[in-house]
């Protein structure tokens, strides 16, 4: 928990700096670059599913819903009132965090599995509502952002690499935001909570209020994240924003694939589990219907078989082998 | 004469078809250590989860400092100013024992200054040299006493003490009561549940005796030691 040393910080500033120049090596509107660009979305996605899941242990199955609602708030605003997708992006992580404080209240009490049943419930009755309200959304049809002379006032853009920077800078602002909460008291709080939450309450711990502040938290950062999302695909419908599979757990797999409860755990995991998919897309869709989706989720089992406490958990499980270093 | 610090008047606490508190009362005045004793299953640790708000009495009063604790969440008692330990050791197990230590600080302090006073709360439990071991690394006994130096750390008025001297050795145990003595010099109130007939009677100035949820007699421990219906419910009638 201490600070960093001067060797992580030279670290990081070459990753950084590594990050930043990416882009330059890929074609400006290809192909490889878009998948790049939805590594570091879903990164961020699965960072803010990081701080109600891996600080608390609440295992939300039902972020799509934050998702979601973030993604229709600001193409709404934009297709209606001509608002900039900027502004509407703070209106979703309003409406993201209000949704989040209304779904905390009566799931806070639950723990465990009946807290992922809950949330999960939450999300799909979004996406029926999505669905079935069609004045509002479009329903299945699905909705389209309308198109603009690129411009960074309506986030729209020219070549791809500009939106893979807007991607980077929501991962690293996301990322950040974690950080600063696990060094926080707050962070303190939702530890012990995660560990103990009887004995966090009688040593002080209000963990009502802590449990719904990072959710809402959370819920507002990725509902902001849906906004990144609608201006990046153009088109989307109920089934992918507000859906199980393409949302909600695949954040949770990509964090718990990582290393849930760490800060670069998410960030490993989007870069492992979004262009693996693809890859096994474009390898295996051909020759039979599903193969592709097959191959994955078996080399998922694989990883999670290997190491079930994600990548972050590898490095020091070697340092223990060859017996360097010792355990923190 | 002032009030008592805490005011119990009858608590009755009932799990379905068990009445497991019925219709306690009792007053401890500030300074004071008053032991809790009792058979197995008397209601000793049902008590003091009710005191800090784990349970909801059905019937009684739980007043500190003249203000009714009933219903308030343990967090509000804690801030209140009365805390617990748990009998079977509820540790934050995957953090250091400091950063168990700390989270009690940071109710009322910054994490700097949770942090010292989590430091000095471990020297005083005779631990500080474990701090930055993994809670889950630590022996029983270690862990009885990272719950009293975390429960320290929340800086109470009230400290009821769950069997927090189990698995002391000798001299351990003589240590731990000077220091329980001494914090009682410095005006913290203790109520301490303990099965070691020895600490109990040199350390309580009073005893309260519960049996089948009841209690049934009060007193000195000198008194306590030749009462009847104490002496009946830990040994059987024919004894007394």
């Amino acid at each position: 928990m201490s600070g960093l040393s001067p060797r992580h910080w030279a670290g990081l500033a070459l990753l950084a700096a590594f990050a930043v120049a990416l882009p330059f090596a890929f074609e400006p509107r290809g192909y490889g670059i878009r998948i790049l660009c939805l590594a570091l979305l879903f990164a961020a996605m699965a960072q803010s599913w990081n701080i109600v899941a891996g600080l608390a242990n609440q295992i939300s199955l039902g972020h799509a819903a934050f998702f979601g609602i973030g993604a229709y708030t600001s193409t709404l605003l934009l297709i209606h009132f001509g608002i900039t997708p900027w502004l509407g992006m703070v209106a979703a992580a309003i409406l993201g965090g209000a949704a989040a404080l209304l779904i905390s209240l009566p799931t806070m009490r639950l723990r465990g599995h009946y807290f992922a049943l809950a949330t999960l419930a939450f999300g799909e009755v979004m996406r029926v509502i999505g669905n079935s309200w069609g004045g509002l959304t479009g329903g299945p049809v699905g909705i389209s952002v309308p198109f603009a002379q690129p411009s960074l006032a309506l986030m729209q853009f020219r070549e791809t690499r500009s939106s893979y920077w807007l991607m980077l800078a929501a991962l690293v602002l996301v990322t950040l935001v974690f950080v600063a909460i696990k060094r926080s008291r707050l962070g303190y709080r939702l530890r012990a909570i995660k560990e103990n939450a009887d004995a966090a309450e009688v040593i002080g711990v209000d963990t009502t209020r802590t449990k719904i502040i990072a959710a809402v938290i959370s819920g507002a950062l990725t509902a902001a994240l849906g906004t990144l999302y609608a201006q990046f695909q153009f088109f989307f419908d109920p089934d992918t924003v507000f859906g199980v599979a393409s949302v909600s757990v695949r954040m949770a797999m990509i964090a718990i694939v990582g290393g849930i409860g760490t800060a670069a755990g998410p960030i490993l995991g989007a870069l492992f589990v979004i262009p693996l998919e693809e890859l096994a897309n474009q390898v295996f869709s051909a020759q039979a219907a599903g193969l592709s989706q097959l191959v994955f989720g078996l080399l998922l089992i694989l990883v999670i078989l290997i190491e079930p406490r994600g990548f972050m958990a590898i490095g020091p499980r070697l340092q223990r082998l060859f017996g360097k270093g010792d355990r923190r | 004469m002032s009030a008592p610090l805490l005011e119990v008047s009858g608590v009755g606490k009932r799990f379905g078809g068990l009445q497991a508190l019925s219709n306690v009362s009792l007053a401890v005045e500030a300074g004071e250590i008053v032991g809790l004793i009792g058979p197995n299953g008397a209601g000793k640790t049902t008590l003091f989860s009710t005191l800090v708000g784990l349970h909801r009495p059905e019937n009684g009063s739980i007043r500190l400092e003249g203000r009714d604790l009933v219903g308030l969440k343990p967090h509000k008692i804690a801030a209140a100013g009365m805390v617990k330990t748990f009998q079977n050791v509820a540790l934050f197990l995957d953090s250091s024992v400091l950063d168990n230590v700390l989270t009690g600080g940071l109710m009322r302090h910054s994490i700097p200054a949770a942090r010292q006073l989590a430091r000095r709360c471990l020297e005083r439990v005779g631990i500080g040299a474990i701090a930055d071991k993994l809670a889950r690394d630590l022996s029983f006994p270690e862990r009885a006493r990272v719950e009293v130096a975390r429960a320290l750390c929340t800086e109470p008025r009230v400290l009821l003490l769950d069997e927090a001297m189990a698995a002391l050795n000798h001299a351990e145990m003589d240590a731990f009561m000077a220091l329980l003595r001494q914090l009682r010099e410095e005006g913290l109130t203790l109520i301490v549940v303990e099965h070691h007939m020895r600490a109990i009677m040199s350390l309580c100035d009073r005893l309260v005796v519960l049996n089948f949820g009841q209690m049934i007699a009060t007193g000195t421990p000198e008194q306590i030691a030749r009462d009847p219906a104490v002496v009946e419910a830990y040994l059987g009638r024919s004894a007394a």
